[in-house]
């Protein structure tokens, strides 16, 4: 196994399924007729078109039906879901020219945030919903931002960090009684936990492919119909004249398939996978003195564990972790480019000390037992290891030896 | 994934002089967990020889924070406080082979630890010893002066790579108008000493005759060299670098030769640039030109 050169066949534990999936290979074997063979466009009035017109509309029925969206015309296929979230935001302006303000949280993923704060430099009014220290919104802060300004409510259904479930089907009740739009960024919801567009008055609701074992490029903007729409993007009438561009057939197709599996083993990952992260989440918490999960244990995704381990940095606990082929990802400033921590530790006012140690590990339907312990087996002595180099750490408890204010841990300090 | 030289990995695999020193007279501390990243530098410096004999060193931070501390304590055994404290960060990471860009701060918090436990073994605080000058980021509590000294040794160019040295700008951005301004001023003062500023044409001002002739600071005669000095083989040398980077330096600033003893120039700096962090700036650039023109030399101030 080379560390550094890790994926499917190649050795390696791979526990960061929030951030992409592996494709899953009866996914693949469904596309591979649409590079190869039915190659035509929809579009065309012959012979070649016919067959890829009929996979497309498969693949919306598909996909309407691991939502549960009423019709498969509601289903909307785009780039990604960071150009569904995009398309929400505008064409809920665009159509509402009375309307300037926009709900959201703080805890976002950045293709709700970064647009947001884009258009609040453009002259658009932005509510940010704060969280609790265990990452949960306040309903009844949620209701107090709505008023007859408001163009869009957009809450995601789970946090891609923490795991947290919001409970969206409510709130998007307390929106249809304000007579306020509502979208919902699901990345993280769909294929872990049972969502049911119809059941509730959620506008709009968008997710992406790979996230659940369909390839990266494809996402879907689900719009209810009678929901009054622009498009984002312009220059054809694919997709009933809401989404221009000619349609990117086989990972269309390659994401009906996912959807249709992902429903398959929905109940997989609420029972089989569950019980894999609590007893990863039960043995790290047993064996590794001062750390914390972060997140509300009680309504989190399946999948989802993130723990905080006090008094050491999250990148040098990934690089150890990678020497074992085990994969995971960070909150820290370090693993990504910005000197921040993440926005939603922030969010949750986790202290700087537990924050730059967070560690996310996030599960799949591929994960077996055997991962799981090999991961238990190597990280205590990885955090131990860290934690000996550490002048926050002497003798297996904190160490504060006469540490200035702004070397102090414990300091209250906070950044301006 | 950082894609870390190899040398970076295996110090950070495998971290040199990693533990608590007991008996340590020379203690640095720099960094902190809110940041991120803190280093902890312990020395035993031998009084009499003024040798580092031992280092040794704790780190919380990433990876390339940790080998950065692991080389450091590598670099600066067995040489003198004198000797270790030429050590500048691009030094140390050309020996980790490079470290990415994003991650030059690493490299100037093991600079940094190093002045910090010399003060310390000075009896000073780092802050007595080291003033900050204006804070300018207050997201990392960067001052002015951390921040001209990078852009002046390693002749840094934008925002985004004073941020990658120094962790200014990288909050809330706010300061960066602030940071544009700094480095415009270093650059002002590093072209007077000869150094073309990349990418930077200035617009020609045709027909304005403007006045470059420096006013010499009102000093006193020279003291007459003593006969070593007078008969040094390098003393050609000596005055030829001395007569260069004065002409750069700001009005009402000069460098006067002291005297060479060996191999060693003794100089005193007069005017502005001798005084605070400029002086120490002055300084290190001198000996960077003495050495260009003959390797063996050296400089002190008188």
């Amino acid at each position: 196994m080379d560390s550094r050169n890790l994926g499917e066949g190649l050795g390696g534990i791979y526990l960061d399924n929030n951030a992409t999936t592996r494709i899953a290979p009866e996914v693949v074997d469904a596309m591979m007729p649409y590079f190869t063979t039915y190659y035509g466009n929809a579009s065309s009035q012959h012979g070649f078109g016919l067959p890829v017109d009929k996979a497309l509309q498969k693949a919306r029925e598909q996909v309407a039906d691991l939502i549960g969206a009423e019709h498969p015309d509601e289903i909307i296929f785009t780039s990604c879901a960071s150009e569904s979230d995009n398309t929400a935001l505008w064409t809920a302006l665009w159509t509402q020219k009375n309307k300037d303000e926009i709900v959201t949280t703080k805890v976002e993923h950045p293709a709700i945030i970064d647009t947001c704060s884009f258009l609040s430099s453009h002259g658009v009014k932005v509510h940010y919903l704060d969280v609790t220290k265990e990452g949960d919104i306040k309903p009844e802060q949620f209701a107090s931002m709505l008023n007859e300004r408001t163009a869009l409510a957009s809450i995601m259904w789970a946090n891609n960090e923490t795991g947290n479930i919001y409970p969206v089907p409510a709130l998007a009740e307390v929106a249809a009684e304000h007579g306020v739009l509502f979208h919902t960024d699901a990345v993280q919801a769909v294929g872990k936990i049972p969502v049911c567009v119809k059941d509730s008055p959620i506008n709009m609701l968008s997710f992406s492919g790979h996230k659940i074992h369909a390839p990266k490029g494809i996402g879907v903007l689900y719009v209810r119909r009678g929901t009054r729409f622009i498009p984002y993007l312009h220059g054809g009438h694919q997709e009933r004249g809401r989404r221009a561009g000619t349609e990117n057939v086989p990972y269309i197709v390659g994401l009906g398939v996912a959807c249709e599996l992902a429903k398959q083993h929905l109940n997989e990952l609420n029972t089989r996978v569950r019980a894999l992260r609590d007893n990863l989440e039960r043995g790290i918490l047993a064996s590794i003195p001062e750390c914390m999960v972060m997140g509300d244990e009680g309504h989190r995704t399946p999948n989802t564990l993130n723990v905080a381990f006090k008094f050491v940095e999250g990148e040098a606990i990934l690089l150890l972790l990678n020497e074992y082929g085990i994969a995971a990802s960070s909150g820290s400033a370090c693993s990504s480019e910005s000197l921040e921590p993440s926005h939603v530790m922030q969010a949750m006012e986790i202290p700087f000390s537990a924050a730059h140690g967070t560690i996310r590990f996030s599960l799949s339907r591929y994960t077996t037992e055997a991962e799981i312990d090999k991961t238990l087996e190597v990280l205590p002595g990885i955090i131990a290891r860290l934690r000996e180099l550490s002048p926050y750490w002497n003798q297996n408890k904190p160490a504060i030896a006469k540490a200035d204010h702004v070397f102090d841990p414990d300091s209250q300090e906070v950044r301006a | 994934m950082w894609d870390y030289s190899d040398k970076v990995k295996d110090h950070f695999l495998h971290p040199r002089n990693a533990r608590v020193m007991p008996d340590a007279n020379a203690v640095g501390d720099v960094g902190s967990i809110i940041c991120g990243d803190a280093l902890r530098l312990m020395l035993k410096i031998n009084p009499v020889t003024n040798v580092i004999e031992d280092a040794s060193f704790q780190t919380y931070g990433c990876g390339s924070a940790i080998a950065s501390s692991s080389a450091l304590t590598e670099m600066i055994k067995g040489k003198t406080v004198e000797e270790a404290q030429k050590i500048t960060n691009q030094d140390i990471a050309d020996y980790l082979d490079g470290l990415p860009a994003e991650k030059m701060h690493c490299s100037v918090m093991g600079r940094e630890a190093l002045d910090a436990a010399v003060a310390n073994y000075h009896g000073k605080s780092y802050e007595q010893s080291h003033d900050d000058g204006e804070i300018v980021c207050h997201c990392f509590g960067v001052g002015i002066n951390k921040i001209k000294k990078a852009v002046w040794e390693n002749h840094l160019t934008t925002v985004e790579e004073v941020t990658n040295y120094t962790k200014a700008g990288g909050g809330c951005q706010s300061c960066h108008m602030r940071i544009e301004e700094i480095i415009d001023e270093v650059w002002v003062d590093l072209e007077k000493c000869g150094v073309p500023r990349p990418g930077y044409v200035p617009t020609p001002l045709e027909g304005i005759k403007i006045a470059t002739t420096t006013v010499k600071a009102a000093s006193s005669a020279p003291a007459a060299l003593d006969s070593a000095t007078a008969e040094s083989p390098y003393r050609a040398a000596a005055e030829k670098v001395i007569k260069e980077v004065s002409a750069g330096l700001p009005q009402g600033s000069s460098i006067e030769l002291s005297g060479i003893k060996g191999t060693e120039v003794a100089v005193s700096i007069k005017g502005a640039a001798g005084e605070g962090m400029m002086g120490e700036m002055t300084l290190t650039f001198l000996g960077k030109k003495l050495q260009e023109e003959n390797s063996a030399l050296t400089v002190r101030r008188a």
